[in-house]
Protein backbone atom coordinates (compact mmCIF):
# COMPACT_ATOMS: atom_id res chain seq x y z
CA UNK A 1 0.00 0.00 0.00
CA UNK A 2 1.41 3.39 -0.96
CA UNK A 3 1.68 6.35 1.42
CA UNK A 4 -1.03 8.19 -0.45
CA UNK A 5 -3.46 5.32 -0.07
CA UNK A 6 -3.12 5.22 3.72
CA UNK A 7 -5.96 7.35 5.07
CA UNK A 8 -6.14 8.04 8.77
CA UNK A 9 -9.27 6.66 10.38
CA UNK A 10 -11.48 9.00 12.40
CA UNK A 11 -10.74 8.94 16.11
CA UNK A 12 -14.48 8.71 16.78
CA UNK A 13 -16.60 6.31 14.75
CA UNK A 14 -19.38 7.82 12.67
CA UNK A 15 -22.41 8.37 14.87
CA UNK A 16 -25.34 6.12 14.37
CA UNK A 17 -28.73 6.88 15.91
CA UNK A 18 -28.11 10.63 16.03
CA UNK A 19 -31.04 11.26 13.66
CA UNK A 20 -33.43 12.34 16.47
CA UNK A 21 -31.00 15.13 17.44
CA UNK A 22 -30.76 16.24 13.80
CA UNK A 23 -34.56 16.38 13.59
CA UNK A 24 -34.79 18.42 16.82
CA UNK A 25 -32.10 20.83 15.55
CA UNK A 26 -33.78 21.16 12.14
CA UNK A 27 -37.14 21.98 13.79
CA UNK A 28 -35.45 24.47 16.16
CA UNK A 29 -33.69 26.12 13.22
CA UNK A 30 -36.99 26.30 11.30
CA UNK A 31 -38.69 28.04 14.24
CA UNK A 32 -35.68 30.30 14.79
CA UNK A 33 -35.69 31.31 11.11
CA UNK A 34 -39.44 32.03 11.31
CA UNK A 35 -38.89 34.21 14.40
CA UNK A 36 -35.97 36.00 12.76
CA UNK A 37 -38.03 36.51 9.58
CA UNK A 38 -40.92 37.89 11.66
CA UNK A 39 -38.60 40.39 13.33
CA UNK A 40 -37.28 41.49 9.92
CA UNK A 41 -40.82 41.85 8.57
CA UNK A 42 -41.89 43.86 11.63
CA UNK A 43 -38.87 46.12 11.29
CA UNK A 44 -39.45 46.66 7.58
CA UNK A 45 -43.17 47.33 8.16
CA UNK A 46 -42.47 49.82 10.97
CA UNK A 47 -40.09 51.62 8.63
CA UNK A 48 -42.66 51.77 5.84
CA UNK A 49 -45.30 53.06 8.27
CA UNK A 50 -42.92 55.75 9.44
CA UNK A 51 -42.07 56.70 5.86
CA UNK A 52 -45.72 56.67 4.84
CA UNK A 53 -47.06 58.77 7.67
CA UNK A 54 -44.21 60.96 8.81
CA UNK A 55 -44.15 64.40 7.21
CA UNK A 56 -47.88 64.33 6.54
CA UNK A 57 -50.91 65.70 8.25
CA UNK A 58 -54.61 65.14 7.74
CA UNK A 59 -57.28 67.74 8.44
CA UNK A 60 -60.68 66.35 9.21
CA UNK A 61 -63.78 68.54 8.97
CA UNK A 62 -66.72 66.80 10.58
CA UNK A 63 -70.32 67.01 9.44
CA UNK A 64 -72.52 69.16 11.74
CA UNK A 65 -74.26 67.05 14.39
CA UNK A 66 -77.67 68.51 13.51
CA UNK A 67 -78.67 68.17 9.90
CA UNK A 68 -80.57 71.44 10.24
CA UNK A 69 -77.38 73.36 10.95
CA UNK A 70 -76.68 76.26 8.63
CA UNK A 71 -73.02 75.28 8.25
CA UNK A 72 -71.79 74.54 4.76
CA UNK A 73 -69.04 71.89 4.57
CA UNK A 74 -67.94 72.98 1.09
CA UNK A 75 -67.36 76.55 2.27
CA UNK A 76 -65.58 75.36 5.42
CA UNK A 77 -63.36 73.02 3.41
CA UNK A 78 -62.45 75.74 0.94
CA UNK A 79 -61.57 78.15 3.77
CA UNK A 80 -59.47 75.46 5.46
CA UNK A 81 -57.64 74.82 2.18
CA UNK A 82 -56.81 78.52 1.92
CA UNK A 83 -55.42 78.54 5.47
CA UNK A 84 -53.34 75.44 4.83
CA UNK A 85 -51.94 76.76 1.57
CA UNK A 86 -50.92 79.95 3.34
CA UNK A 87 -49.25 78.17 6.24
CA UNK A 88 -45.46 78.25 6.34
CA UNK A 89 -43.94 74.77 6.06
CA UNK A 90 -46.82 73.13 4.21
CA UNK A 91 -45.68 71.72 0.87
CA UNK A 92 -48.81 70.33 -0.77
CA UNK A 93 -52.48 70.40 0.09
CA UNK A 94 -54.86 67.89 -1.46
CA UNK A 95 -58.55 67.68 -0.61
CA UNK A 96 -59.98 64.19 -0.76
CA UNK A 97 -63.11 63.69 -2.76
CA UNK A 98 -66.20 61.98 -1.33
CA UNK A 99 -65.39 59.00 -3.57
CA UNK A 100 -61.92 58.72 -2.01
CA UNK A 101 -63.38 58.92 1.51
CA UNK A 102 -65.92 56.22 0.67
CA UNK A 103 -63.09 54.04 -0.66
CA UNK A 104 -61.26 54.39 2.65
CA UNK A 105 -64.13 52.90 4.65
CA UNK A 106 -64.97 50.31 2.01
CA UNK A 107 -62.77 47.51 3.48
CA UNK A 108 -64.67 47.75 6.78
CA UNK A 109 -68.19 48.68 5.72
CA UNK A 110 -68.47 47.40 2.15
CA UNK A 111 -69.50 49.25 -0.97
CA UNK A 112 -73.23 49.35 -0.29
CA UNK A 113 -75.27 52.32 -1.35
CA UNK A 114 -75.93 52.87 2.37
CA UNK A 115 -72.31 53.94 2.89
CA UNK A 116 -72.90 56.92 0.67
CA UNK A 117 -75.54 58.19 3.11
CA UNK A 118 -73.12 58.15 6.02
CA UNK A 119 -72.03 61.56 7.36
CA UNK A 120 -68.43 61.08 6.29
CA UNK A 121 -66.07 63.92 7.23
CA UNK A 122 -64.21 65.96 4.62
CA UNK A 123 -60.53 65.10 4.59
CA UNK A 124 -57.60 67.22 3.49
CA UNK A 125 -54.23 65.58 3.04
CA UNK A 126 -51.19 67.82 3.39
CA UNK A 127 -47.47 67.18 3.21
CA UNK A 128 -44.87 69.12 5.17
CA UNK A 129 -41.63 70.47 3.73
CA UNK A 130 -38.94 68.05 4.98
CA UNK A 131 -37.18 69.50 8.01
CA UNK A 132 -39.75 72.27 8.51
CA UNK A 133 -41.63 72.62 11.78
CA UNK A 134 -45.35 73.32 11.73
CA UNK A 135 -47.06 74.59 14.89
CA UNK A 136 -49.99 72.20 15.00
CA UNK A 137 -51.72 73.87 17.99
CA UNK A 138 -51.78 77.23 16.25
CA UNK A 139 -52.86 75.66 12.96
CA UNK A 140 -55.71 73.85 14.72
CA UNK A 141 -56.91 77.11 16.34
CA UNK A 142 -56.80 78.92 13.00
CA UNK A 143 -58.67 76.12 11.22
CA UNK A 144 -61.34 76.02 13.90
CA UNK A 145 -62.14 79.68 13.30
CA UNK A 146 -63.36 78.74 9.79
CA UNK A 147 -64.42 75.14 10.49
CA UNK A 148 -65.49 74.71 14.13
CA UNK A 149 -65.67 70.89 13.99
CA UNK A 150 -62.24 70.36 12.46
CA UNK A 151 -59.13 68.73 13.81
CA UNK A 152 -55.55 68.20 12.69
CA UNK A 153 -53.93 64.81 12.90
CA UNK A 154 -50.15 64.72 12.47
CA UNK A 155 -50.21 60.90 12.94
CA UNK A 156 -47.63 60.95 15.74
CA UNK A 157 -49.91 59.03 18.07
CA UNK A 158 -50.65 56.46 15.35
CA UNK A 159 -46.99 56.17 14.32
CA UNK A 160 -45.90 55.69 17.92
CA UNK A 161 -48.53 52.99 18.49
CA UNK A 162 -47.48 51.18 15.31
CA UNK A 163 -43.85 51.56 16.34
CA UNK A 164 -44.69 50.03 19.74
CA UNK A 165 -46.49 47.17 18.03
CA UNK A 166 -43.53 46.55 15.73
CA UNK A 167 -41.10 46.74 18.64
CA UNK A 168 -43.19 44.27 20.62
CA UNK A 169 -43.08 41.82 17.69
CA UNK A 170 -39.32 42.33 17.30
CA UNK A 171 -38.58 41.83 21.03
CA UNK A 172 -40.89 38.80 21.16
CA UNK A 173 -38.97 37.35 18.20
CA UNK A 174 -35.67 37.98 20.00
CA UNK A 175 -37.03 36.28 23.13
CA UNK A 176 -38.08 33.28 21.01
CA UNK A 177 -34.62 33.19 19.40
CA UNK A 178 -33.01 33.22 22.86
CA UNK A 179 -35.27 30.39 24.05
CA UNK A 180 -34.47 28.35 20.93
CA UNK A 181 -30.74 28.97 21.48
CA UNK A 182 -31.03 27.68 25.06
CA UNK A 183 -33.06 24.65 23.92
CA UNK A 184 -30.55 23.89 21.14
CA UNK A 185 -27.65 24.13 23.59
CA UNK A 186 -29.48 21.84 26.04
CA UNK A 187 -30.21 19.29 23.29
CA UNK A 188 -26.58 19.28 22.13
CA UNK A 189 -25.29 19.06 25.71
CA UNK A 190 -27.56 16.07 26.30
CA UNK A 191 -26.46 14.43 23.04
CA UNK A 192 -22.79 15.09 23.82
CA UNK A 193 -23.14 13.46 27.23
CA UNK A 194 -24.85 10.50 25.59
CA UNK A 195 -22.11 10.39 22.95
CA UNK A 196 -19.41 10.45 25.64
CA UNK A 197 -21.21 7.66 27.44
CA UNK A 198 -21.45 5.60 24.24
CA UNK A 199 -17.76 6.18 23.45
CA UNK A 200 -16.54 6.00 27.02
CA UNK A 201 -14.00 3.30 26.17
CA UNK A 202 -12.47 5.43 23.41
CA UNK A 203 -12.40 8.58 25.55
CA UNK A 204 -10.87 6.68 28.50
CA UNK A 205 -8.21 5.14 26.25
CA UNK A 206 -7.28 8.45 24.60
CA UNK A 207 -7.12 10.07 28.02
CA UNK A 208 -4.98 7.21 29.24
CA UNK A 209 -2.60 7.54 26.33
CA UNK A 210 -1.97 11.17 27.20
CA UNK A 211 -4.37 12.93 24.83
CA UNK A 212 -5.03 16.48 25.96
CA UNK A 213 -8.62 17.28 26.86
CA UNK A 214 -8.68 19.68 23.92
CA UNK A 215 -7.77 16.87 21.49
CA UNK A 216 -10.62 14.68 22.73
CA UNK A 217 -13.03 17.64 22.83
CA UNK A 218 -12.14 18.48 19.22
CA UNK A 219 -13.20 15.03 18.03
CA UNK A 220 -16.65 15.63 19.55
CA UNK A 221 -17.10 19.32 18.84
CA UNK A 222 -16.39 18.91 15.10
CA UNK A 223 -18.91 16.12 14.89
CA UNK A 224 -21.65 18.22 16.54
CA UNK A 225 -20.66 21.39 14.68
CA UNK A 226 -20.99 19.70 11.28
CA UNK A 227 -24.17 17.75 12.04
CA UNK A 228 -25.82 20.87 13.56
CA UNK A 229 -24.74 22.96 10.59
CA UNK A 230 -26.35 20.47 8.19
CA UNK A 231 -29.55 19.98 10.23
CA UNK A 232 -30.08 23.68 10.92
CA UNK A 233 -29.40 24.54 7.27
CA UNK A 234 -32.29 22.22 6.35
CA UNK A 235 -34.55 23.90 8.96
CA UNK A 236 -33.61 27.44 7.91
CA UNK A 237 -33.92 26.42 4.25
CA UNK A 238 -37.49 25.22 4.82
CA UNK A 239 -38.31 28.51 6.55
CA UNK A 240 -36.81 30.42 3.60
CA UNK A 241 -39.03 28.37 1.24
CA UNK A 242 -42.05 29.25 3.43
CA UNK A 243 -41.23 32.97 3.21
CA UNK A 244 -40.64 32.72 -0.54
CA UNK A 245 -43.98 30.91 -0.94
CA UNK A 246 -45.73 33.67 1.04
CA UNK A 247 -44.03 36.25 -1.21
CA UNK A 248 -45.08 34.26 -4.27
CA UNK A 249 -48.71 34.21 -3.13
CA UNK A 250 -48.66 37.99 -2.70
CA UNK A 251 -47.05 38.36 -6.12
CA UNK A 252 -49.91 36.29 -7.54
CA UNK A 253 -52.37 38.70 -5.90
CA UNK A 254 -53.43 36.44 -3.04
CA UNK A 255 -53.59 38.23 0.31
CA UNK A 256 -52.61 35.54 2.88
CA UNK A 257 -53.94 37.45 5.91
CA UNK A 258 -56.17 40.53 5.43
CA UNK A 259 -54.84 43.81 6.94
CA UNK A 260 -51.45 42.23 7.82
CA UNK A 261 -48.31 43.47 6.10
CA UNK A 262 -46.81 41.31 3.31
CA UNK A 263 -45.26 38.10 4.68
CA UNK A 264 -42.68 37.59 1.93
CA UNK A 265 -39.02 38.37 2.64
CA UNK A 266 -36.91 40.14 0.03
CA UNK A 267 -33.53 38.62 -1.03
CA UNK A 268 -31.47 40.83 1.31
CA UNK A 269 -33.65 39.75 4.23
CA UNK A 270 -33.42 36.09 3.21
CA UNK A 271 -29.62 36.34 3.50
CA UNK A 272 -30.11 37.06 7.21
CA UNK A 273 -31.59 33.55 7.60
CA UNK A 274 -28.08 32.19 6.93
CA UNK A 275 -27.27 33.42 10.43
CA UNK A 276 -29.50 30.66 11.87
CA UNK A 277 -27.34 27.65 10.84
CA UNK A 278 -24.14 29.59 11.53
CA UNK A 279 -25.18 30.62 15.05
CA UNK A 280 -26.68 27.14 15.72
CA UNK A 281 -23.39 25.51 14.70
CA UNK A 282 -21.41 27.84 16.96
CA UNK A 283 -23.78 27.10 19.87
CA UNK A 284 -23.42 23.34 19.23
CA UNK A 285 -19.64 23.61 18.95
CA UNK A 286 -19.30 25.55 22.19
CA UNK A 287 -21.80 23.35 24.06
CA UNK A 288 -20.14 20.12 22.92
CA UNK A 289 -16.70 21.41 23.86
CA UNK A 290 -17.77 22.60 27.31
CA UNK A 291 -19.67 19.34 27.96
CA UNK A 292 -16.69 17.16 27.01
CA UNK A 293 -14.23 19.24 29.03
CA UNK A 294 -16.58 19.10 32.04
CA UNK A 295 -16.78 15.29 31.81
CA UNK A 296 -13.00 14.92 31.33
CA UNK A 297 -12.35 17.05 34.42
CA UNK A 298 -14.15 14.36 36.43
CA UNK A 299 -11.65 11.69 35.26
CA UNK A 300 -8.34 11.43 37.17
CA UNK B 1 13.11 7.24 38.00
CA UNK B 2 9.93 5.75 39.50
CA UNK B 3 9.42 5.53 43.23
CA UNK B 4 6.57 4.28 45.43
CA UNK B 5 6.73 5.14 49.13
CA UNK B 6 4.25 3.50 51.54
CA UNK B 7 1.57 3.53 48.89
CA UNK B 8 -1.85 2.28 49.92
CA UNK B 9 -4.88 1.92 47.68
CA UNK B 10 -8.52 1.15 48.36
CA UNK B 11 -11.54 1.50 46.07
CA UNK B 12 -14.21 3.51 47.87
CA UNK B 13 -14.92 2.25 51.36
CA UNK B 14 -13.61 -1.26 50.55
CA UNK B 15 -10.54 -2.97 52.03
CA UNK B 16 -7.03 -1.91 51.01
CA UNK B 17 -5.96 -3.59 47.78
CA UNK B 18 -2.36 -2.39 48.14
CA UNK B 19 -0.67 -1.88 51.51
CA UNK B 20 2.51 0.03 52.25
CA UNK B 21 3.98 -0.68 48.84
CA UNK B 22 7.49 0.72 48.57
CA UNK B 23 9.82 0.15 45.62
CA UNK B 24 11.96 1.92 43.09
CA UNK B 25 12.45 1.35 39.34
CA UNK B 26 15.72 2.71 38.04
CA UNK B 27 15.74 3.95 34.42
CA UNK B 28 16.43 1.25 31.87
CA UNK B 29 15.65 -1.69 34.17
CA UNK B 30 13.57 -4.78 33.34
CA UNK B 31 11.27 -6.05 36.09
CA UNK B 32 8.65 -8.79 36.39
CA UNK B 33 5.67 -8.30 38.68
CA UNK B 34 4.12 -11.56 39.80
CA UNK B 35 1.53 -12.70 42.27
CA UNK B 36 -1.73 -14.63 42.43
CA UNK B 37 -4.90 -13.28 40.89
CA UNK B 38 -6.42 -10.55 43.05
CA UNK B 39 -3.10 -9.72 44.70
CA UNK B 40 -3.24 -6.17 43.33
CA UNK B 41 -1.01 -6.39 40.22
CA UNK B 42 -3.48 -4.57 37.96
CA UNK B 43 -4.09 -1.91 40.61
CA UNK B 44 -0.35 -1.31 40.93
CA UNK B 45 -0.13 -0.90 37.14
CA UNK B 46 -3.11 1.49 37.18
CA UNK B 47 -1.29 3.68 39.70
CA UNK B 48 1.78 3.60 37.45
CA UNK B 49 -0.07 4.59 34.30
CA UNK B 50 -2.03 7.30 36.13
CA UNK B 51 -5.47 5.75 35.84
CA UNK B 52 -6.00 5.93 39.60
CA UNK B 53 -4.75 8.09 42.44
CA UNK B 54 -3.36 6.33 45.54
CA UNK B 55 -5.33 6.48 48.78
CA UNK B 56 -2.12 7.23 50.65
CA UNK B 57 1.61 7.30 50.16
CA UNK B 58 3.83 9.04 47.62
CA UNK B 59 4.40 8.21 43.96
CA UNK B 60 7.20 9.85 42.01
CA UNK B 61 7.13 9.37 38.24
CA UNK B 62 10.05 10.54 36.09
CA UNK B 63 11.07 12.76 38.99
CA UNK B 64 7.59 14.30 39.34
CA UNK B 65 5.78 13.98 42.66
CA UNK B 66 2.23 13.12 41.59
CA UNK B 67 0.71 14.46 44.81
CA UNK B 68 1.93 17.98 44.12
CA UNK B 69 1.98 17.93 40.30
CA UNK B 70 -0.58 19.97 38.40
CA UNK B 71 -3.22 17.94 36.55
CA UNK B 72 -2.24 19.72 33.35
CA UNK B 73 1.16 17.97 33.58
CA UNK B 74 -0.41 14.49 33.52
CA UNK B 75 -1.00 14.13 29.73
CA UNK B 76 2.71 14.71 29.07
CA UNK B 77 3.61 12.12 31.75
CA UNK B 78 1.11 9.64 30.30
CA UNK B 79 2.60 10.02 26.82
CA UNK B 80 5.93 8.79 28.21
CA UNK B 81 4.27 5.51 29.24
CA UNK B 82 3.33 2.65 26.94
CA UNK B 83 0.73 0.25 28.29
CA UNK B 84 -0.28 -3.22 27.12
CA UNK B 85 -3.68 -3.71 28.72
CA UNK B 86 -4.82 -7.18 29.65
CA UNK B 87 -8.04 -6.61 27.65
CA UNK B 88 -6.00 -4.93 24.82
CA UNK B 89 -8.38 -1.90 24.57
CA UNK B 90 -8.08 -1.56 20.81
CA UNK B 91 -10.39 0.84 19.00
CA UNK B 92 -12.65 -1.47 17.04
CA UNK B 93 -13.49 1.06 14.32
CA UNK B 94 -9.82 1.66 13.47
CA UNK B 95 -7.53 -0.61 11.44
CA UNK B 96 -4.57 -2.40 13.05
CA UNK B 97 -2.33 0.23 11.44
CA UNK B 98 -4.36 3.15 12.87
CA UNK B 99 -4.50 1.53 16.30
CA UNK B 100 -0.73 1.19 16.40
CA UNK B 101 -0.26 4.73 15.07
CA UNK B 102 -2.55 6.24 17.70
CA UNK B 103 0.19 7.27 20.20
CA UNK B 104 2.07 8.97 17.36
CA UNK B 105 -1.05 10.84 16.27
CA UNK B 106 -1.57 11.98 19.85
CA UNK B 107 2.03 13.19 19.87
CA UNK B 108 1.13 15.34 16.86
CA UNK B 109 3.17 13.45 14.24
CA UNK B 110 2.08 13.42 10.60
CA UNK B 111 1.17 10.20 8.76
CA UNK B 112 4.05 10.52 6.26
CA UNK B 113 6.40 10.85 9.19
CA UNK B 114 5.49 7.57 10.92
CA UNK B 115 4.06 5.31 8.21
CA UNK B 116 7.34 3.35 7.72
CA UNK B 117 7.90 2.88 11.47
CA UNK B 118 4.39 1.55 12.01
CA UNK B 119 4.53 -0.81 9.02
CA UNK B 120 7.93 -2.11 10.10
CA UNK B 121 6.71 -2.74 13.62
CA UNK B 122 3.58 -4.54 12.41
CA UNK B 123 5.80 -6.71 10.20
CA UNK B 124 8.00 -7.47 13.22
CA UNK B 125 5.05 -8.68 15.30
CA UNK B 126 3.91 -10.81 12.35
CA UNK B 127 0.94 -8.72 11.26
CA UNK B 128 2.35 -7.32 8.02
CA UNK B 129 -0.54 -8.77 6.04
CA UNK B 130 -3.21 -7.71 8.57
CA UNK B 131 -2.51 -3.96 8.72
CA UNK B 132 -5.89 -2.93 7.39
CA UNK B 133 -7.88 -5.47 9.40
CA UNK B 134 -10.17 -4.15 12.14
CA UNK B 135 -9.71 -5.66 15.62
CA UNK B 136 -13.02 -7.59 15.62
CA UNK B 137 -11.71 -9.61 12.66
CA UNK B 138 -8.39 -10.42 14.40
CA UNK B 139 -7.79 -13.41 16.66
CA UNK B 140 -7.02 -12.89 20.38
CA UNK B 141 -3.31 -13.37 19.78
CA UNK B 142 -3.30 -10.95 16.84
CA UNK B 143 -5.14 -8.34 18.90
CA UNK B 144 -2.58 -8.76 21.65
CA UNK B 145 0.26 -8.17 19.21
CA UNK B 146 -1.45 -5.01 17.91
CA UNK B 147 -1.80 -3.84 21.53
CA UNK B 148 1.90 -4.50 22.13
CA UNK B 149 2.93 -2.73 18.94
CA UNK B 150 0.83 0.27 20.01
CA UNK B 151 2.50 0.33 23.42
CA UNK B 152 6.05 0.27 22.05
CA UNK B 153 5.72 2.32 18.84
CA UNK B 154 6.49 5.64 20.53
CA UNK B 155 9.57 4.21 22.30
CA UNK B 156 8.16 5.15 25.72
CA UNK B 157 10.31 5.82 28.79
CA UNK B 158 8.25 3.28 30.73
CA UNK B 159 6.55 0.19 29.31
CA UNK B 160 3.90 -1.51 31.42
CA UNK B 161 2.41 -4.80 30.27
CA UNK B 162 -0.36 -6.78 31.94
CA UNK B 163 -0.05 -10.49 30.95
CA UNK B 164 1.33 -9.60 27.49
CA UNK B 165 1.93 -13.20 26.43
CA UNK B 166 -1.30 -14.68 27.74
CA UNK B 167 -2.92 -15.26 24.34
CA UNK B 168 0.00 -16.16 22.08
CA UNK B 169 1.89 -19.38 21.40
CA UNK B 170 5.36 -19.86 22.98
CA UNK B 171 7.19 -18.93 19.79
CA UNK B 172 5.40 -15.59 19.44
CA UNK B 173 5.75 -15.04 23.21
CA UNK B 174 9.54 -15.33 22.90
CA UNK B 175 9.51 -12.96 19.96
CA UNK B 176 7.50 -10.40 21.95
CA UNK B 177 9.79 -10.70 24.96
CA UNK B 178 12.73 -10.09 22.62
CA UNK B 179 10.92 -6.96 21.42
CA UNK B 180 10.58 -5.76 25.01
CA UNK B 181 14.26 -6.59 25.54
CA UNK B 182 15.24 -4.53 22.48
CA UNK B 183 13.24 -1.60 23.77
CA UNK B 184 14.81 -2.03 27.21
CA UNK B 185 18.28 -1.95 25.68
CA UNK B 186 17.33 1.35 24.02
CA UNK B 187 16.64 2.76 27.49
CA UNK B 188 12.99 2.00 28.22
CA UNK B 189 12.15 0.90 31.76
CA UNK B 190 10.02 -2.25 31.47
CA UNK B 191 7.62 -3.69 34.03
CA UNK B 192 5.73 -6.84 33.06
CA UNK B 193 2.96 -8.34 35.17
CA UNK B 194 2.72 -12.05 34.40
CA UNK B 195 1.86 -15.51 35.68
CA UNK B 196 4.18 -17.15 33.12
CA UNK B 197 6.90 -18.79 35.29
CA UNK B 198 8.72 -20.07 32.19
CA UNK B 199 9.11 -16.52 30.95
CA UNK B 200 10.50 -15.35 34.29
CA UNK B 201 12.84 -18.33 34.70
CA UNK B 202 14.36 -17.80 31.26
CA UNK B 203 15.19 -14.25 32.19
CA UNK B 204 17.60 -13.04 34.82
CA UNK B 205 15.57 -9.92 35.46
CA UNK B 206 14.34 -8.61 38.76
CA UNK B 207 11.11 -10.08 40.12
CA UNK B 208 8.72 -8.37 42.53
CA UNK B 209 5.85 -10.39 43.96
CA UNK B 210 2.57 -9.06 45.33
CA UNK B 211 0.90 -11.10 48.03
CA UNK B 212 -2.29 -9.82 49.62
CA UNK B 213 -1.50 -6.29 48.55
CA UNK B 214 2.03 -6.32 50.00
CA UNK B 215 5.15 -6.27 47.87
CA UNK B 216 7.88 -8.84 48.33
CA UNK B 217 11.22 -8.58 46.52
CA UNK B 218 12.01 -12.09 45.22
CA UNK B 219 14.97 -11.55 42.99
CA UNK B 220 17.20 -8.57 42.22
CA UNK B 221 18.02 -8.39 38.52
Amino acid sequence: MSDKQRVRGRILPREKGAAPLDVVIAVMAFLAALALGASLLADRQAESWREGLAGRLTVQILQPEHPTSSRNLDTETEAALQILRGTHGILTVTPMSDADATKLVEPWLGADAMVKDLPLPRLIDATIVPGEHVDFAQLTTRLQTVAPDSNVDDHTRWISRLQNLANTIIYAAYAILALIAVATAAAVAFATRAGLEAHHDIVALLHQMGAHSGFIARAFEWHYLLSTLAASAVGAGLAAIAFLAAGGLEFAGVEPVPFLPPLGLNPQELVWLLAVPLVSAIIAWATARLSVLAVLREIY
Amino acid sequence: MIRFENVGMRYGPGPEVLRDVTFQLEPGTFTFLTGPSGAGKSTLLKLLYLAEAPSRGLITLFGTDLATARRSAFPALRRRIGVVFQDFRLLSHLSAFDNVALPLRLAGRKTDDYIRDVEELLNWVGLGDRMNAKPPTLSGGEQQRVAIARAVVGQPDLLLADEPTGNVDPEIAQRLIRLFGELNRLGTTVLIATHDRGLIERSRSREMRLVDGRLVELRRG
